[in-house]
């Protein structure tokens, strides 16, 4: 007796789920309300201000000394372009020069600042898909030398508070671009030991090939900037497109795929970034240029001139802007962020519709936010 | 070393030129196209301009075509080199889909939303960019705060319905500053929980709850 196949239409109700605010795969605290139809996501709306920490009531309250130690916090992992972002509004307010050999040193302690940014976005997106096996202490390795050097010129680890407005804080020794040097002819092997466990990792493709892809349309509709954009086929890289600092004088391509980008495209966008550093910190070490290191003195009462402007940077996540409005006192009228990851995340809703519930870490960990940077 | 120096500079080098072929065209007296120029050539060098000119600016680029399509705008003192103007609310979302969409101008990156509590207006402040090009924009829209009446949140149209960028940055300066955005689809706080009293980057907050030893019984923190 042939055996007959009934297929029986099983209807589910949607439910809600509630995930966050203490995943620990979120990166931080970020609560996700799920709408969920069996294990197909239908709709998902994004909880912040879990770690609202009022940044920009922070700008308005506090001197412009005491300010530029507080930003690092906005986002902990590249805290040096945050500094960066308020030092160069500040500085076109009031008309500062900096010195060359301090924007030389500013390039170079924010790529190292990128890259172990990156390198802490490799070992944690590791853990969201679930390699807990060990994977994630070789990136912390290099970040960890990283952070030493780092921590000899600015005095602390993370926090750097070493790009100020106008310049930077100390002139490291010789013997410091020595052991820069040092690292940097190790680190390309090291990226390439990442890459031989991950990049070609049957488990890896079957994850992020094909999973939570980009629309063009969609990331310019949005304003998504950095790696995401630029994996998405979009050169818009602040560094080439709308120059700043001395990175005319720098030899580098914008990282960009020809096609809508997928997770594991943002993955290798990353990667890459991580040896363009390598080669951009080299170039800078090279021709960096002797003298004065700081065009403003730095004191308690500082003051900028009156007006209002906006500066950004190109951070690890994108484009990192601050708007800011003086009247010519100890401080600020207004401070605004533009923080990437704020606007980043916004694309996570369209990114997850109709994707299975086994995808949401993918695809949340591989627009790298933090949030920190989202709630300020 | 100015970091954006090159952009400024041909911008400013351009805008003269355009200055006086624009003075040329519209019925503006001609004899002001000097002092409308002298901001944007002063801008590289100096950029904060705090004295506003008692005679209104011609307009730039931007106004200028806004002009030609119909839509008024005002020019303030360019911004660090940045053109400046301000828009009528009523017309605020017409002129952000021209500039947004038109293939000559296609500022299509809205980088910020930000409420600005001044002394007298509450201000909404866009900043424009481009993916594809290097100019730049910033459009604001001044409320008056003698025409809010008491209790009320200053309106301002909302863009967040054909630009999805807008949607959380204004939720964002609904939730801190208080400026309601008509017909923004969910207008919500996002940063501060979703009872809180009060808009905390306002000149006149008070903290009504001490958010450390919260007492409300009614709260849900």
């Amino acid at each position: 007796m042939a055996t007959e196949i009934q297929e029986i239409d099983l209807k589910t109700d949607e439910m809600i789920i509630n995930m966050g605010p203490q995943h620990p795969a979120t990166h931080g605290v970020l609560r996700l309300l799920l709408t969920l139809d069996g294990e197909t996501v239908k709709h998902v709306e994004p909880v912040l201000g879990h770690l609202h920490r009022a940044q920009e009531w922070q700008g308005q309250n506090r001197t412009w000394f005491q300010y530029q130690a507080l930003i690092d916090r906005v986002d902990y992992l590249s805290g040096m372009f945050t500094s960066w972002a308020m030092a160069r509004a500040c500085e076109q307010l009031d008309g500062v020069t900096v010195p060359e050999r301090a924007e030389y040193m500013r390039v170079i302690v924010s790529e190292m600042n990128r890259i172990t940014s990156h390198l802490l976005w490799l070992g944690t997106y590791l853990i969201d898909l679930g390699a807990m096996f060990g994977f994630p202490f070789y990136p912390f390795r290099e970040r960890e030398k990283l952070f030493d050097l780092l921590e000899e010129i600015a005095g602390q680890r993370m926090m750097f508070n070493y790009i100020r407005i106008g310049g930077v804080l100390r002139d490291p020794k010789p013997a410091w671009f020595d052991k820069l040097k040092a690292f940097l002819d190790e680190f390309p092997d090291r990226i390439d030991e990442y890459e031989t466990i991950v990049t070609q990792n049957p488990i890896f493709l079957k994850r992020t090939k094909g999973v939570g892809i980009l629309k063009q349309s969609v990331a310019t509709d949005y304003g998504v900037t950095g790696p995401c954009l630029r994996s998405s086929g979009i050169d818009m890289d602040l560094r080439r497109t709308r120059p700043y600092s001395v990175y005319p004088d720098l030899k580098f391509d914008v990282i960009t795929f020809d096609k809508e980008g997928d997770t594991w495209d943002r993955y290798m966008a990353r990667i890459l970034e991580m040896r363009q550093c390598v080669d951009i910190i080299r170039q800078c070490v090279e021709k960096i240029p002797t003298g004065d290191i700081m065009g403003k003195k730095q004191m308690a009462g500082m003051r900028i001139k009156a007006g209002e402007g906006f500066a950004a940077v190109e951070s690890p996540r994108g484009v990192l802007g601050c708007y800011v409005t003086s009247s010519g006192g100890e401080k600020a009228v207004r401070f605004r962020w533009r923080n990437p990851s704020f606007c980043n995340l916004t694309i996570l809703p369209e990114l997850l519709k109709g994707c299975p519930l086994s995808d949401i870490m993918a695809i949340f960990g591989s627009i790298d936010i933090i949030l920190p940077d989202v709630d300020r | 070393m100015t970091d954006e120096a090159k952009p400024e500079e041909t911008k400013s080098d351009a805008k003269p030129e355009e200055v006086k072929s624009e003075a040329a065209k519209p019925e503006a007296k001609p004899a002001d196209a000097k002092p409308a120029a002298k901001p944007a050539a002063a801008a590289a060098a100096k950029p904060a301009e705090p004295a506003a000119p008692p005679v209104p600016l011609e307009p730039a680029k931007f106004g200028q075509f806004l002009k030609e399509h119909g839509i008024s705008s005002e020019r303030l003192p360019d911004s660090c080199g940045v053109e400046t103007i301000v828009v009528a609310a009523d017309q605020l979302e017409k002129a952000m889909r021209l500039l947004r969409n038109s293939s000559e101008i296609k500022l299509d990156l809205l980088l910020t939303v930000t409420g600005v509590d001044s002394a007298d207006t509450f201000d909404s402040v866009y900043h424009l960019w481009s993916y594809s090009h290097l100019d730049q924009l910033v459009v604001k829209v001044l409320t008056k705060k003698a025409d809010v009446a008491e209790g009320e949140l200053p309106a301002v149209p909302s863009l967040a319905n054909f630009w999805s960028a807008a949607n959380w940055h204004e939720r964002e300066t609904y939730d801190l500053v208080g400026i309601r955005y008509s017909s923004h689809p969910y207008l919500r706080r996002i940063l501060n929980p979703w009872d809180w009293e009060g808009h905390p980057l306002r000149r006149d907050y008070k903290q009504l709850v001490d958010a450390l030893n919260d007492k409300n019984p009614h709260s849900m923190r």
